[in-house]
C-alpha cells in the first residue's frame, strides 16, 4: 500500500502541472503567416505563443465578425478550473498520504479517478460549446461574410483535436504539456488503484 | 562608377565579337606602326610636342579627304556655326586648352586623320599611335564624340583652313 | 515538448496544403520549356530584356521602368514626387510641374500606370498615371523617358481609379474615390448621404503631341469608385468602374459599407456622352485646376491655371450612366480581350463575377431595369450575368488575360493567384504568392492583344521573403511564365514603394526610339541656353544674378565667379555642351538649400542659390564623367553687401566682366 500510496501523490501532484504549462495549443498557418500564429490555452487565461499573436488572431477575425478571444476575467471557467484542478490535487494528494499510512481503502483512489474523468470530460464539453460559439456567432454586419458550399453563412469553429481548413487558414488543435502531464498523472492513479486494491485484498 | 562600368562593358563588346573586323582593325594598327617607327627622321611638332606624321590617316570611316584650291567660303562658315556649338569648349582655335588648337592643324596632321579624330575619338585615342600621345599630353582629358555628321565635320575641316 | 507538437502540426498543415492545392502549386509545371526557372528569368549581361515594364511606385509618387523577365531596375522615372538626384521638382524648368490650386506640393501617391493604345493594342507612346491624394493624372513621354504633362483634376478626392486608357488613347478617365461637396463647401460630415458627389473626368488626348485637356466630367451619386477599365473593341466606347459604399456611410466604412450583400459596377456610355455634347447639352461650371506642360524644345515647364469644366449630369441626361450591381466591395473590373466580358473582383466575396457585355447593351436597350437611385438605372443582375467563377479562392482583387481565353485573378486573403477559363468560368490552375497578391501584370493584358508570357505579381506583404531590414520590408514582386499549362514561378524581387499596378509592353515598341542626346543645333531652345563658350556670360539684373554656365569632360565654364554679394540669388543655368550618349553632368554647390542638378547632354537646367554667409564656395561635377571627373570643379565668391568689387568670371587665363 506504501508503493501505491506514492503513486497516487505523484499522479495527483502532476495535476498541478496545469498551473505552470498550457493545457491545449491552438495553431494557425496562412500563406501571410508562413510561421503561424498560435494560441496557448490554460486552465486561468489564454495566451498567444508570441507576444502579438492573439491581437493578430483578433484582428483577422474581426473581418469575418468573430468576436475577440476573451480574457480571464470574461469566462468563469478560468476562475473555476484552477479551484477545481487545485482542489482536486490537494484531496489526490491526500488520499494518497491516507494510502501511505494504510488508512483508506484503494478503491478511495478509484473514487477520484473516476471525478477527475468526469471533471475533465464536462470540462472538454465546455471548451467545444465555447469554441463552438466563438466560431459560428459571428457578427452579422462582419465585412466579409461567406457561404459554404451548401449556400449555408460559413462557420469557423476551430477543431476541439485535429486539423482542419478554416478559409486561407490550416487550423491545428492539440493538446499540450499540462494536458499529457495530467493523463500521466490519471494513468499513475489508475496503476495506484491496481497495486494498492491487489495489495488490500491480500491483508 | 556607371561610366567606368560602361567602358568596361564597351571594351569587353569591342574584344568579344566582331571578331573578323577586330583582327582586320588590329593587323592594321600593327601595320601602321612599323611605318611611323621606320621613318628615319622624326619632326615634333612646336605646339603639341607630338610627332607629326602626315601620312597617318587615323582609325575610322574616312579614307580620303580632297581640299579644292579655293577656301569654300560658305562651307568653312558652316563649319564654324558648328565649330562653335560642339567645340568651342575645349579647343580654343589659337592657343593649346583642354585640347590642341586647330589653327595650323594641316601642317601637322592628315586631313583624314583629323576627320577621324572627330568622328571616331574613341577608338582613335585608344589605337592611333598619335592620338595616344596627344591623350598623354593633354593629361588624359578624352576628347567627346559629340556626335557629328560627316559633312559636319567635313565642313570644320573647311573652317580650320580660314584659320 | 512545444516544439515537437508544433512541428507535427506544421507536418500536418504542410500535408494539407499539397493535398488542397490542385494541381501540385510547388511541382514540376507541364511547361512546354523544360528550362529551369533561373535560366527563364536570365538576361546574360550585355543583353536586353524582352519586355519593359512600367511599376507605379504607390506612395513614393514615381514611375519605375523594369526590363522583364529579368526584373532588373533600368530607370526611375519622376512624376508626383520631388527626386533630387535628377533634380525633378527643385530644378527651376522644373519647379512648375508640381504646381496646383493647393499651390506646389512635392509629393503623391501614385497607382495606376497605363500605356496609350492605338486600335486595342499598346502602342508605347506614352504612360499615364494617376496621383491619387492630390487628384491629377500625368503624362510620361517613353520616348524621352520623362514626366511630360500633368493636369489636376478638380471636383475630384481620391482619384483612384484613373489613369485608364481608352482604345485609341481618346480618353484617360480618372474617376473619384471619395464623395465630397461639389463645389466644395463647410457642412457637417454626418450629412453625407445624398449631398455629397462624385465625378468621373474624361481627358482628352492630343494624338499627335500628346496634349491632354480635361473634355468633360459626369457627375455621379456619392458613392465610391474604385477601380476602372474601358471597354474594348465590342465594348468600345464605355467604360466600367467598380463602386463601392453604396451605403454612403461616412465613417467606419470597413463595417459600414459592406452591409449590403452586393455592389455596382458603373457603366458609363461615353460616346453618348459625346452625342449630348455636341447637342450642346451639359454645362460649364467654375473649376480652379492647374495644368502643367514641359517643353522639351524649351526644357521648360509651364503652369497655368484654368478655371471652368463642362459637367454632364446622367440623371438629366438618359444612356449615360447605369449601375450593374455585382460581387460585393469590388475592387477591380477588368475587361476581356474581346471586349464582352466584365470581370468583377468583389474582394469581399468568395466568388468572382463576370457580367456579359452582350447582355447588359440587351438588357439596357429593353430598358430592363429593376431599379433606379439617384435617378440613374439599375440593371438585373442575373441578366446581365455571363457566369461566376465559383469559390476560387478568398479576396479577388485584379484579373488579367493572356491570348489565349484565360483569365488570372489575384486572391488577397488566400494568397494565390488563380488561372480560369473566361469562357467556362472553370479553374485551370492556381499557385501560391508570397504574400497577399495586390494587382497582377501580363504585357498587354488590358487591351485586345496580350501577350501571355509572363505574368507578374505585386504583393503587399514580405514577412520572410527576404533578408530582414528593420520593421520595413520593400514588397516582393513575384514572376510567373504563363506560357505552359501551369504557371511557374521563376522569380522574387523586392520591389520600390508599394506598386499597385504596372503596365508592360514589348521592348520592341520603344528601345529604338528612346532618345539618346538632345542635339544642341536643334533641340534646345531654352531661353539661357548656352550653345557655344561664346554663350557663356554672367548677368546681374538687380539681386538676380545669372550664370551661363556650359559644361563638358571635364571642366564648368566658367569655373571661377567672383562678385556675388550677400542677398544675391544666383541662377545657374547650365547647359551639358556633350553631344555624346550617355554622358550626363551633376552640379551641386555647396549650403544650396536643393538638390543636385543631372543634366544629359544637349540639356539646360537651372539651379537656384542664396548664399547665405560670405565666403568661397565650391562646386563640383556629381556624376563621374570620365577620368578627369575628379577635376570638374570650380569656385564662387560671395562678398559683402556693400562690396565693390565687379562682377567677374573667367576659365582658365580668359577673365571676363561686364
Amino acid at each position: 500500500m506504501k508503493k501505491a500510496g506514492i503513486l497516487m501523490i505523484i499522479g495527483s501532484a502532476l495535476l498541478l502541472g496545469l498551473f505552470f504549462f498550457p493545457l491545449w495549443h491552438i495553431h494557425l498557418i496562412a500563406p501571410q503567416y508562413p510561421e503561424g500564429l498560435g494560441m496557448n490555452i490554460h486552465i486561468y487565461d489564454i495566451e498567444g505563443v508570441e507576444e502579438f499573436d492573439l491581437a493578430n488572431i483578433d484582428m483577422l477575425n474581426h473581418y469575418i465578425g468573430m468576436k475577440t478571444i476573451p480574457k480571464a476575467h470574461e469566462m468563469w471557467e478560468f476562475t473555476v478550473f484552477p479551484i477545481v484542478v487545485g482542489g482536486m490535487a490537494a484531496i489526490g494528494i491526500i488520499l494518497g498520504f491516507l494510502g501511505f499510512l494504510k488508512k483508506i481503502n484503494p478503491k478511495a483512489f478509484l473514487g477520484w479517478l473516476i471525478t477527475m474523468g468526469v471533471l475533465g470530460l464536462l470540462g472538454m464539453y465546455d471548451f467545444n460549446q465555447w469554441l463552438l460559439d466563438y466560431g459560428t456567432d459571428l457578427d452579422p454586419n462582419a465585412s466579409i461574410r461567406l457561404l459554404d458550399a451548401d449556400g449555408n453563412p460559413m462557420t469557423y469553429k476551430p477543431p476541439l483535436i485535429g486539423h482542419v481548413k478554416l478559409l486561407n487558414f490550416d487550423v491545428d488543435s492539440w493538446p499540450h504539456t499540462g494536458a499529457y502531464l495530467m493523463f500521466v498523472g490519471l494513468i499513475l492513479v489508475f496503476l495506484a488503484y491496481l497495486i494498492g486494491i491487489k495489495k488490500y485484498k491480500k491483508v | 562608377m556607371k561610366k567606368i562600368v560602361l567602358s568596361f562593358a564597351l571594351l569587353g563588346l569591342l574584344v568579344g565579337c566582331g571578331n573578323n573586323e577586330n583582327k582586320k582593325t588590329t593587323q592594321n594598327s600593327s601595320s601602321e606602326k612599323p611605318k611611323t617607327e621606320q621613318k628615319e627622321e622624326i619632326t615634333y611638332d612646336k605646339v603639341d610636342g607630338v610627332a607629326v606624321d602626315m601620312d597617318n590617316k587615323g582609325v575610322g570611316p574616312v579614307d580620303s579627304v580632297e581640299f579644292a584650291d579655293e577656301i569654300d567660303q560658305d562651307l568653312a562658315e558652316k563649319g564654324n556655326e558648328v565649330y562653335d556649338v560642339n567645340c568651342l569648349a575645349c579647343h580654343k582655335t589659337d592657343k593649346k586648352f583642354i585640347g590642341p588648337a586647330p589653327k595650323g592643324i594641316f601642317e601637322r596632321r592628315s586631313p583624314e586623320w583629323v576627320m577621324n579624330m572627330i568622328l571616331n575619338p574613341e577608338r582613335m585615342v585608344k589605337e592611333d599611335p598619335i592620338a595616344k600621345q596627344l591623350l598623354k599630353e593633354y593629361n588624359g582629358s578624352p576628347m567627346a564624340n559629340q556626335g557629328l555628321t560627316e559633312d559636319e565635320a567635313r565642313a570644320i575641316l573647311e573652317y580650320f583652313r580660314t584659320l | 515538448m512545444k516544439r515537437i507538437f508544433r512541428l507535427f502540426g506544421l507536418a500536418l498543415a504542410t500535408s494539407a496544403i499539397i493535398s488542397c492545392t490542385p494541381g501540385g502549386a510547388n511541382g514540376n509545371s507541364s511547361s512546354s520549356s523544360k528550362k529551369s526557372a533561373a535560366e527563364k528569368a536570365y538576361v546574360a549581361p550585355g543583353e536586353y530584356d524582352e519586355y519593359y515594364g512600367f511599376l507605379s511606385g504607390g506612395f513614393s509618387g514615381q514611375v519605375y521602368a523594369y526590363g522583364f523577365p529579368s526584373a532588373r531596375l533600368l530607370k526611375i522615372l519622376p512624376v508626383f514626387s520631388q527626386d533630387p538626384q535628377s533634380g525633378y521638382g527643385y530644378s527651376e524648368e522644373t519647379k512648375p510641374m508640381l504646381e496646383t490650386s493647393y499651390g506646389f506640393i512635392p509629393w503623391d501617391d501614385l497607382h495606376h500606370p497605363d500605356i496609350s493604345q492605338t486600335n486595342g493594342e499598346l502602342d508605347g507612346r506614352w504612360v499615364f498615371a494617376n496621383a491619387n491624394n492630390t487628384p491629377r493624372i500625368a503624362r510620361i513621354s517613353l520616348t524621352d523617358f520623362e514626366t511630360q504633362e500633368i493636369i489636376e483634376i478638380p471636383n475630384s478626392a481620391g482619384n483612384h481609379n484613373s489613369a485608364f486608357v481608352t482604345e485609341n488613347t481618346e480618353y484617360v478617365v480618372a474617376g473619384t474615390r471619395f464623395g465630397v461637396p461639389i463645389p466644395q463647401k463647410d457642412m457637417p460630415i454626418k450629412d453625407y448621404k445624398g449631398n455629397f458627389q462624385a465625378s468621373t473626368s474624361f481627358i482628352s488626348v492630343d494624338q499627335e503631341t500628346g496634349a491632354m485637356d480635361l473634355a468633360f466630367q459626369i457627375r455621379l451619386p456619392g458613392f465610391n469608385y474604385d477601380l476602372a477599365h474601358p471597354g474594348r473593341d465590342k465594348s468600345h466606347g464605355w467604360m466600367f468602374f467598380t463602386t463601392y459604399n453604396t451605403e454612403e456611410a461616412h465613417t467606419l466604412l470597413e463595417v459600414n459599407s459592406a452591409e449590403r450583400d452586393k455592389d455596382f459596377i458603373t457603366a458609363i456610355n461615353w460616346k453618348k456622352a459625346e452625342e449630348y455634347i455636341k447637342e450642346g447639352k451639359g454645362k460649364i461650371e467654375k473649376a480652379k485646376y492647374a495644368h502643367n506642360v514641359f517643353d522639351s524644345q524649351t526644357h521648360t515647364a509651364t503652369s497655368t491655371m484654368k478655371d471652368e469644366v463642362l459637367v454632364l449630369d446622367p440623371a438629366e441626361l438618359p444612356g449615360i450612366v447605369y449601375f450593374i450591381p455585382s460581387a460585393k466591395s469590388p475592387h477591380g473590373v477588368d475587361v476581356d480581350p474581346t471586349g464582352e466580358y466584365i470581370v468583377s473582383n468583389g474582394k469581399l466575396s468568395a466568388n468572382v463575377v463576370v457580367h456579359s457585355f452582350s447582355k447588359i447593351k440587351e438588357a439596357i436597350d429593353n430598358e430592363n431595369f429593376v431599379d433606379e437611385v439617384y435617378g440613374i438605372p439599375i440593371l438585373d443582375f442575373d441578366e446581365t450575368l455571363a457566369g461566376i467563377v465559383e469559390q476560387p479562392g478568398i479576396g479577388p482583387l485584379h484579373t488579367e488575360f493572356d491570348e489565349r481565353g484565360n483569365a488570372y485573378t489575384t486572391f488577397f486573403i488566400s494568397s494565390e493567384i488563380v488561372k480560369w477559363d473566361v469562357k467556362t468560368q472553370e479553374i485551370l490552375d492556381r499557385h501560391d504568392v508570397y504574400y497577399s497578391p495586390g494587382h497582377l501584370s501580363i504585357p498587354g493584358g488590358n487591351s485586345r492583344k496580350p501577350d501571355g508570357k509572363y505574368l507578374l505579381s505585386m504583393n503587399k506583404i514580405t514577412k520572410d521573403r527576404y533578408l530582414p531590414v528593420g520593421p520595413e520590408m520593400n514588397q516582393p514582386g513575384q514572376l510567373f511564365d504563363i506560357s505552359g499549362d501551369k504557371m511557374e514561378m521563376i522569380l522574387d524581387f523586392p520591389m520600390i514603394g508599394e506598386p499597385h499596378y504596372a503596365s508592360m509592353i514589348h521592348a520592341d515598341k520603344i528601345k529604338d526610339k528612346s532618345r539618346k542626346i538632345y542635339r544642341l543645333s536643334s533641340e534646345n531652345d531654352h531661353e539661357r541656353v548656352v550653345k557655344s563658350s561664346k554663350d557663356v556670360r554672367i548677368e546681374r539684373d538687380g539681386k538676380n544674378v545669372h550664370v551661363y554656365m556650359g559644361m563638358i569632360r571635364s571642366h564648368f565654364n566658367p569655373d571661377n565667379i567672383e562678385g556675388i554679394k550677400m542677398g544675391d540669388k544666383v541662377h545657374f543655368h547650365i547647359t551639358n555642351m556633350e553631344q555624346d550618349f550617355d554622358i550626363p553632368h551633376g552640379f551641386a554647390v555647396m549650403g544650396a538649400n536643393n538638390s543636385e542638378l543631372l543634366i544629359v547632354p544637349g540639356q539646360t537646367k537651372t539651379l537656384v542659390w542664396e548664399p547665405q554667409d560670405v565666403g568661397i564656395y565650391p562646386f563640383y561635377c556629381t556624376d563621374f564623367c570620365s577620368a578627369l571627373h575628379q577635376e570638374m570643379q570650380g569656385y564662387i565668391r560671395v562678398s559683402p553687401e556693400d562690396s565693390d568689387i565687379e562682377l567677374s568670371w573667367s576659365l582658365d587665363d580668359d577673365v571676363h566682366t561686364n
